[in-house]
């Protein structure tokens, strides 16, 4: 169990996704002018990325490594995300119509978040057993959702503030999110 | 509250049926005419797959065809959706992965009781969201009449 809760906290914290390897950045910017709005991305976006990654790591056992075909891995990887998403819309709007009406609206900028390929493609590379690289990816996603919400806080903030014209909107956002990576540099000490 | 416009695509005495607008997550981008995410094609953003009705105002003029409106949804209940639609899910695949995991321990056992797990989520979360819809706990309320020429979200969603 306590390597299951390493894992969990340097994935989430320590080798956090946006403020560490600096991916899904766009969404980080897009997404975050409200918390509940970033609630709701953070939580379609960490199911994407679980779902995605058992699959992808399924397709690299089982058909990539042992057929030798690790030059189609980020291909394949891009078309089992693309699915995933599909997956995912078709199976919200079946479980519900009107969950499918609130939280449709995500999806599509899932598809081309570059977290998603960038969390498989880490796992893989790690060689990690299937319940690792399961949990690895919900704990990179659980970090993205986290600090997705702590800047969309922010934001909300800033948006009461008074910026200086030249710095408001997006140049006051990124020196926020650089102050924030620098606060989450704290938890490479752990 | 969440806001969001839909236009009204149909109506009738009783109910008017309207088609979400397209969000400026991606649109409202300087980027958007290089960018592809938006050609992608998915379910989410064919606007007729997320058509949804209204019943028509009691106190004010009915909704016509055309017309733009302004909907939205408690915050409380959005989150509280997403929670039902997204980590039930992956709550159970989790509790399957780690009891076939604790009994079996090869890989291959784990991802498919992992897969059993997810399966199981989703029906739980069908029938709790089924539960929710009937007390009309996840529906979309009707705010007020948006003019032609608002262009923005007035709250939350944008870029």
């Amino acid at each position: 169990m306590k390597e299951y809760i390493l894992l969990f906290v340097s994935a989430a914290l320590v080798n956090n996704v946006i403020l560490a390897r600096f991916l899904g950045l766009c969404s980080f910017m897009g997404v975050t002018t409200r918390v509940d709005t970033a609630v709701g991305m953070g939580m379609a976006t960490t199911f994407v990325i679980t779902v995605s990654s058992m699959i992808d790591w399924g397709v690299e056992r089982f058909l990539l490594e042992p057929f030798g075909l690790g030059y189609l891995r980020t291909v394949t990887f891009i078309l089992v995300i693309a699915g995933a998403v599909q997956f995912t819309e078709m199976t919200i709007r079946k479980v519900s119509p009107s969950l499918f009406q609130m939280l449709g609206i995500y999806l599509p900028l899932i598809t081309t978040n570059c977290a998603v390929l960038g969390v498989t493609l880490l796992l893989v590379e790690g060689k990690m057993s299937f319940l690792d690289a399961t949990l690895f990816a919900f704990a990179s996603s659980v970090g993205y959702s986290l600090v997705m919400i702590i800047f969309a806080g922010l934001r909300e903030r800033l948006s009461l503030a008074e910026v200086p014209q030249l710095f408001a909107g997006p140049p006051i956002g990124f020196i926020t999110a650089s102050l924030l990576a620098m606060a989450f540099m704290g938890f490479s000490g752990i | 509250m969440v806001e969001d416009f839909a236009r009204v695509v149909a109506a009738d005495a009783d109910f008017a049926w309207l088609e979400p607008e397209q969000g400026p997550s991606c649109g409202a981008c300087s980027a958007s005419a290089a960018c592809g995410a938006k050609g992608i094609g998915t379910l989410a953003s064919k606007l007729e797959a997320r058509r949804f009705a209204l019943p028509q105002p009691a106190d004010e003029p009915r909704f016509r065809v055309g017309e733009r409106i302004v909907v939205g949804v408690g915050a409380p209940t959005l989150v509280s959706g997403a929670a039902i639609a997204y980590m039930l899910p992956l709550l159970t695949l989790f509790g399957a992965g780690f009891v076939a995991q604790a009994l079996d321990g090869r890989d291959g056992v784990t991802l498919l009781a992992s897969i059993g797990g997810l399966c199981a989520g989703l029906a739980l979360a069908a029938l709790l969201a089924r539960r929710m819809s009937a007390r009309g706990g996840l529906a979309l309320h009707y705010l007020r009449r948006a003019g032609a020429a608002t262009a923005c979200i007035p709250s939350g969603g944008g870029s």
